[in-house]
């Protein structure tokens, strides 16, 4: 019998013009791993909300259809009821725990306790749902204090204890570095063993096929296809839906091997499977492209060698006395586009703020342009270096677009001219122009995202640094993203970023420094880095997608991206 | 994480008694001298409090409570010394200032009055973990929406002040001076306050969804995880306590019969 049933559900929130969810109809088994993909604004929270009554419940708006979860019918069941059925669990753990209890044990409780839950019961599944998900041993600590992903696993617990039949999950791991999100994707594993059902909305392609029975696409609100990973991830159409297929598909597509039932594997199983099917078959399949690092074009990188940015000499920090964050730093940063990857409190945000001038070193030195940057305050710096955050709510204040972006380049002295005509050339950048009379507030999360962007692109400094860009972007915004950086390289500016996304970094940094505890472990060109085992081991850092795909099938050469490997193949995608 | 709750969770005897008990002797500490109307009464009840604060090892966490409400009796006895209406005794002499003996006698009733209070409360607050005397008002049919807001200011204050450091951080690098005088500082204020409050605003909103999908609007009656551990005696002290106000009371009316 099926657990989940909807039938032609629409809606469309208050005060919006258009439909939300338009004619969604679908039904999932019980204990199926069920993913829901498509671009930004698509309708996938929206749908997530729905299941559990939120829809419309909360948001009031006009609904029809039915949505049907255990023989209960969402619309009209209160939310307090349906939260014994379906639990939900979104993006941003923080803003999920309840604030009121100081202790993780406690906060799993919660929701219990609300319901009434007898007290042994509550202790019983308690216990058992932070051993399910590891955090035992955290039960006496502040859930505040714990990283994103404990606090995110923390908040899977606290929805676990209400005992639902099925867990709905809004991009849960969008803000977690890869061991974090790694944490929650085995926690969200067992959890389908133990006979949950789950949904899980995902940006993160390759993970979704690799662990999910089916996946629902959705597109503007309608329903495009729902079926498994293989035959979603072969459609011809796919990236009109603001959705690229996994890189292992990519690539069998290319290369024209299929599984049996003709679609393209999706996970790097199936595709070692049939690529090594393909080249016993195929004896000509050595590759021809040499074992090189060579640096094809050395010209332009020993240019881009040549400009020194930043230098920085013994560099020490710490927030605390006796808790040192960096130590004994020493770095050149030229005009190479710069990645800087490690797990959280490896010291990269520490790193850029002192880059930025935020903070001030406890000792060394860190010289910009040759100068040395400790009698200069952030104002003085703002001109030259550029900083996004990570949060564009945390700086977002003006009522329309135009006037945020603007107010970086006013504030450094730009005549308002030039600031106009920057800012618009922002948003021409970061796919905004048409937004500029818009209010900031009333943009999705990836807008705003891009207009904090814009705001500090106006400026036109000679570096820009970005903390963690590809948070909340799907595949299109990734993409602009990686344009903008190409656009700055371009016109000889340096751009520093700080990811998790390795393949994004694969495909849009010539240079990639990989930190923990506060010092460097690596740092060189992408591929020399990431054939780094024991540094991305040390690091908790994955391979790119595709040099994982490389390494199983035994190539000499370590291809960073699908384009790369396709073209040394000689096929054109 | 930095707490604003001043509860010091030392593990002594005083941590241990019921909140209730506890507001109880506030009751007491703050109403015997009022109802006798004796000023000695005052010092026998702040010598008391000390005691108290004393054995619960948390007497010189009131340094600082103290050393604050010291600014205002010194005006109090300031005002009250040289301009009381009722002046006419001189008690002593600073320079041409004179000091009148029943201004300073006012002054010094309103200074204990603050001292007693500011001291009782001290035992309450410093040995009582807010989201215990939340629990137990809950138990006692207290609204849990309440509950639910006094609990979270704790949690949620220290977390708004970060995220001012962030916005603030947000704003200087794109330019913002937000040091020196005070037209820049007043022109730093709406880029500085705006994001925080719509932050917090949309926090709230999806923090509101996740209490909600937790069952906190589920009208049932709510269990705990653990019953107090009971304390000996907060049955008799609150007894007793109830009774010296009492005494207070008779002692008063016969009096002034």
């Amino acid at each position: 019998m099926s657990v989940i049933t909807v039938e032609n559900l629409r809606y469309q929130y208050p005060h919006a013009e258009k439909l939300a969810l338009d004619g969604i109809t679908f039904s999932v088994e019980r204990g199926e791993f069920i993913g829901i993909i498509g671009e930004n604004g698509a309708g996938k929270s929206t749908l997530s909300q729905a299941l559990i009554g939120l829809v419309p419940q909360f948001y009031k708006g006009a609904y029809g259809g039915k949505v049907i979860v255990n023989g209960k019918e969402a619309g009209n069941t209160p939310v307090a009821q349906m939260c014994g059925n379906v639990g939900l669990v979104f993006q941003n753990p923080f803003n999920q725990l309840s604030g009121a209890k100081d202790t993780v044990y406690d906060e799993v409780a919660f929701g219990m306790q609300n319901l009434g839950v007898p007290r042994e019961e509550m202790h019983k599944r308690a216990e058992e749902a932070l051993k399910l998900l590891d955090i035992w041993q955290y039960r006496e600590r502040n859930p505040f204090d714990l990283s994103g992903g404990q606090m995110q696993r923390v908040a899977i617990a606290s929805v676990l204890v209400m005992r639902p039949d099925v867990i709905v999950l809004d991009e849960p791991t969008s803000q977690l570095d890869p061991e974090g999100s790694e944490e929650v994707f085995r926690a969200v594993e067992k959890l389908t063993k133990s006979g949950i059902t789950i949904l899980m909305i995902e940006q993160k392609i390759e993970k979704l096929a690799a662990y999910c029975s089916r996946i629902l696409l959705l597109h503007q609100g309608k329903q495009i296809a729902f079926d498994t990973p293989q035959k979603i991830f072969s459609m011809e159409n796919l990236e009109d839906y603001g959705v690229q297929a996994p890189a292992f598909t990519r690539i069998c597509r290319a290369e024209n091997v299929t599984l049996p039932d003709g679609t393209y594997p999706v996970t790097v199983e199936e595709a070692v499977g049939v690529m090594q099917a393909k080249h016993a078959l195929d004896a000509s399949s050595e590759l021809s492209g040499s074992n090189g690092l060579d640096g094809s074009n050395s010209a332009d990188d020993a240019v881009k060698r040549s400009m020194e940015m930043f230098r920085i000499e013994h560099l020490d920090f710490s927030y605390l006395e006796n808790v040192p964050i960096l130590k004994d730093l020493n770095l050149h940063l030229d005009g190479r586009p710069t990645a800087i990857i490690g797990q959280n409190g490896a010291g990269k945000t520490t790193l850029v703020k002192l880059l930025k001038g935020l903070l001030k070193p406890v000792s060394g030195n860190i010289y910009f342009r040759g100068e040395d940057m400790a009698g200069k305050t952030v104002a003085m710096l703002a001109g030259n270096v550029g900083y996004v955050f990570q949060n564009p709510d945390d700086q977002i204040f003006k009522y329309n677009v135009l006037d945020e972006v603007m107010f970086g380049p006013l504030n450094i002295g730009m005549d308002p001219e030039r600031a106009k005509s920057e800012a618009k050339k922002a948003l021409e950048l970061t796919g905004l122009a048409g937004k500029e009379g818009e209010n900031p507030y009333d943009l999705e999360m990836y807008e705003r995202k891009m207009t904090a962007i814009a705001s500090v692109l106006a400026m036109d400094t000679d570096v820009l640094i970005l903390d963690e860009p590809t948070i909340a972007q799907d595949w299109r915004g990734r993409r602009i993203i990686g344009s903008i950086i190409r656009s700055l390289t371009e016109r000889g500016k340096l751009v520093i970023a700080i990811l998790h996304d390795m393949d994004f970094v694969a495909e849009n940094f010539e240079r990639v420094i990989v930190m923990a505890h506060g010092t460097v472990l690596a740092d060189g060109r992408a591929e020399e880095v990431f054939e780094q085992e024991e540094a991305l081991k040390k690091a908790c850092l994955q391979k790119p997608y595709v040099m994982q795909l490389c390494s199983r099938l035994g190539y000499e050469k370590p291809y960073l991206t699908v384009e790369e490997l396709l073209s040394d193949r000689g096929i054109e995608k | 994480m930095k707490s604003i709750s001043l509860f010091v969770d030392n593990g002594t005897y005083l941590t241990k008694i019921h909140p209730f008990t506890k507001l109880m002797y506030i009751a007491t500490a703050i109403s015997i001298p009022l109802i006798t109307g004796r000023l000695w009464m005052f010092g026998v009840l702040i010598a008391v409090s000390l005691c108290i604060l004393a054995s619960g090892k948390i007497l010189r966490k009131t340094v600082p409570l103290i050393a604050f409400s010291f600014t205002i009796l010194l005006t109090i006895f300031l005002i009250h010394g040289l301009f009381n209406q009722k002046n006419t005794n001189v008690l002593f002499r600073i320079g041409p200032l004179k000091f009148y003996q029943e201004g300073m006698l006012y002054a010094l009733r309103i200074g204990l009055n603050i001292l007693n209070m500011l001291l009782s409360f001290a035992v309450f607050v410093l040995s009582t973990k807010p989201s215990e005397l939340v629990d137990e008002l809950e138990k006692r049919g207290f609204s849990p929406r309440f509950g639910y807001i006094v609990t979270s200011v704790f949690q949620i204050i220290p977390q708004m002040m970060g995220t001012m450091n962030t916005i603030m951080d947000a704003q200087r690098s794109r330019g913002l001076e937000t040091e020196g005088n005070l037209r820049t500082r007043a022109k730093a204020f709406l880029p500085l306050i705006s994001p925080v409050v719509m932050s917090s605003l949309i926090n709230t909103r999806e923090r509101a969804i996740a209490l909600e999908v937790r069952g906190f609007g589920a009208n049932r009656k709510k269990t705990w995880l653990q019953d107090r551990p009971k304390h000996k005696g907060d049955r008799e002290i609150t007894i007793l306590l109830g009774i010296l106000i009492l005494v207070a009371v008779i002692w008063r009316v016969m009096e002034c019969l």
